[in-house]
């Protein structure tokens, strides 16, 4: 297979197996796919069937027992966890279903965190004061997760992991828990950042009326694609 | 680098301002428990083993005294000897005794006690037991037929030693001093507390009255009791006494203290356990605080490194951390020790038949201790933040 210089992201072959108590779990199944530059993919498919795992390893939170997957052209599967991090840090953003902030931390202060790794305080804040503003968060600044709204808090979720600006954002039903109005919400600030930045974005949902902001949409089962 | 070194600062900083108070609240409370715990026995131990210190030089040696030389009963010429000792440098004070080979009778009771005579100006300036009578009053040079015993000796209800005592001698009641046989009735012009025994075991009287019963202690001692300058070194001031070849042993008060001694040395091994225990269960308990603090954080440690944060700043954030919380916990232990406790038991000290102890904190002792808490805490920060920022990222963030 000649690598294509618009595919951001390609597995070749990857499996995740999971054993706990003497059972062991396929959990996916020897998966080759290509995400390309600026694609809006929506993983779906029954609870189980592996979609979050196949997530994390694209986002390099996991590691796949056989297989190989090329960011960008990079192998990664025998990179350190310190590469793997830069990684997560510089070229990848992550959103979860359960809007994972730092509950000690503002909006702010959680959307600035990421970007404290790479710049002075000074230059993280303006960031995620334009971040949070672009997101429509702009009078929510000083606000701890727990005053925040659960669509709010993905908001400043999603703010967070675009901060170091990636060029994939991964999100793990990132509506699940919103009602439709937020859901609506993330789902045009992601349609807008893929539209007017490029950012490739890779989903999972399991609403079917959310599959039509997708370019292309992935179906699996029993950890395959379908 | 530098940048993400204050990223450690920071997300400590905003641990404990928007962390939940009440367990930053117990956790500097039990730092301090732990600290507090941790300096009162070392200072309980000094303050026996001061107490008992000043007890001996201040009722019994004085900070030096000489004895007879080897094989002989008495310090001959004793006039001539004071006199050359009080050319001394750093000499401040001396005190002649002669002991007395007497026994005293009170009613039926007969007991073998040591009687001294002394010179009760030159004694005051050596000893403090003129300041300890808790009745009548101290000898005055010229008394002759009086004398002053002994808490211990005169007994009553509550005294330590009453079965072996008077039971009760008042003063103004008689007393027969018995030397060599013959009788001789004094008065009990005071007695005397210094809340040491063996000091209180004791009577004194005038080197007048001696003079009557026994001329041939004229001018003779069996003892010489030195007070020196408080600056002054006191191998110094024994250097110029043995100088001066009088006829007596010189000896520092410390080799008086031999019980105090052995004492001291359990105190010191009773010590060093109990703080290594105290270090111990401090450790235990700082390992489970911190440890708990930080396994309810296992999602967000997951989820920081997730986005990327290296471990080690959440280590770091974690030691940092702890280690204001012991930073803390000493400040407050501190303050308490010293503007709580420490007065407390100077208005209320152990009552011990040596003396009456309070607490006495070595500043070493004080700093040892310190830097432990320290080195605890940061310990205690450092394993369980490593051990989680080992497991699996996905498990701690799924909470698997
Ligand atoms: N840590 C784990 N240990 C053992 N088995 C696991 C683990 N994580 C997932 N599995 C199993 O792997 C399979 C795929 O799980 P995965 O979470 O990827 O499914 P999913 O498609 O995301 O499901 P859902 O729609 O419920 O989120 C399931 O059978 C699940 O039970
Ligand atoms: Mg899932």
């Amino acid at each position: 297979m000649k690598p294509d210089e618009n595919c951001i992201i390609r597995t070749e072959g990857i499996s995740r197996v999971y054993s706990s108590g003497g059972v062991s779990v396929k959990a996916i199944d020897n998966i080759s796919f290509e995400v390309m530059h600026g694609d809006f993919i929506m993983i779906t498919g029954r609870n189980g069937s592996g979609k979050s795992t196949l997530l994390h390893q694209l986002a390099l939170l996991d590691l796949p027992d056989v297989g190989e997957i090329f960011i960008e052209g990079e192998k990664t599967t025998h990179l350190s966890e310190k590469k793997r991090m830069d990684f997560r840090l510089n070229r990848l953003g992550y959103i979860f279903q359960e809007y994972a902030l730092i509950a000690e931390l503002t909006a702010l202060e959680n959307v600035m965190l990421p970007a404290m790794m790479l710049e002075s305080s000074k230059v993280a804040k303006k960031r995620a004061k334009v971040m949070l503003t672009k997101i429509g968060l702009h009078n929510k600044f000083n606000r701890l997760p727990s005053q925040l709204s659960g669509g709010e808090q993905q908001k400043v979720a999603i703010a967070r992991a675009l901060i170091n600006h990636p060029k994939i954002i991964f999100a793990d039903e990132p509506t699940a828990n919103l009602d439709t109005t937020a859901s609506v919400d993330v789902l045009e600030i992601f349609k807008s950042l893929n539209d007017k930045e490029g950012i490739t974005i890779v989903m999972i949902t399991h609403e079917p009326e959310e599959l039509v902001y997708a370019n292309r949409i992935i179906q699996l089962s029993d950890g395959k694609i379908i | 680098m530098m940048r993400q070194l204050k990223l450690p600062f920071y997300l400590a900083f905003q641990y404990i301002r928007r962390g939940r108070k009440w367990t930053l609240f117990l956790t500097i409370f039990l730092m301090t428990a732990a600290f507090v715990n941790l300096i009162f026995l070392p200072s309980l131990f000094n303050g026996i083993i001061d107490g008992a210190n000043k007890q001996i030089i201040n009722t019994l040696t004085g900070d030096i005294y000489i004895t007879p030389n080897n094989g002989q009963d008495y310090i001959n010429n004793v006039s001539y000897v004071l006199d050359q000792l009080r050319t001394i440098d750093g000499v401040d004070a001396l005190s002649a005794k002669m002991s007395v080979p007497a026994n005293l009778k009170y009613n039926n009771i007969t007991l073998s006690r040591q009687i001294l005579a002394i010179n009760p100006n030159d004694e005051k300036n050596v000893s403090n037991i003129s300041q300890k009578m808790i009745s009548g009053s101290y000898l005055s040079s010229g008394d002759r037929d009086q004398i002053i015993i002994g808490k211990q000796i005169a007994g009553g209800n509550g005294v330590e030693e009453n079965a072996i005592s008077f039971k009760g001698a008042k003063v103004g009641d008689k007393v027969t001093l018995i030397l060599n046989g013959k009788p001789r009735q004094f008065n009990i012009k005071g007695i005397f507390d210094t809340k040491f025994v063996q000091s209180d075991e004791r009577a004194f009287i005038t080197n007048e009255a001696l003079q009557k019963i026994m001329p041939s202690a004229n001018n003779k001692a069996t003892t010489i009791n030195i007070r020196i300058n408080q600056d002054t070194n006191q191998n110094a001031v024994i250097n110029s006494i043995n100088q001066k070849n009088i006829n007596g042993t010189v000896y520092k008060w410390q080799e008086a203290a031999g019980v105090m001694k052995s004492v001291s040395n359990s105190f010191l091994s009773i010590n060093i356990i109990l703080s290594f225990t105290s270090v111990l269960i401090a450790a235990v308990t700082i390992i489970i605080i911190i440890y708990v603090t930080i396994i309810n954080k296992r999602k967000e440690i997951g989820i920081l490194r997730a986005i990327g944060i290296k471990p080690y700043i959440i280590v770091f954030s974690y030691v940092i951390l702890s280690a204001v919380y012991a930073t803390a916990g000493i400040i407050i232990g501190t303050i308490l020790f010293f503007a709580i406790i420490m007065p407390y038991f100077q208005i209320h000290p152990f009552v011990l038949p040596i003396c009456n102890a309070v607490l006495v904190l070595g500043w070493s002792d004080y700093i040892i201790r310190l830097e432990a808490i320290i080195w605890v805490s940061i310990f205690a920060g450092f394993i369980p933040a490593v051990i989680v920022t080992r497991t699996k990222m996905l498990n701690a963030i799924l909470g698997k």
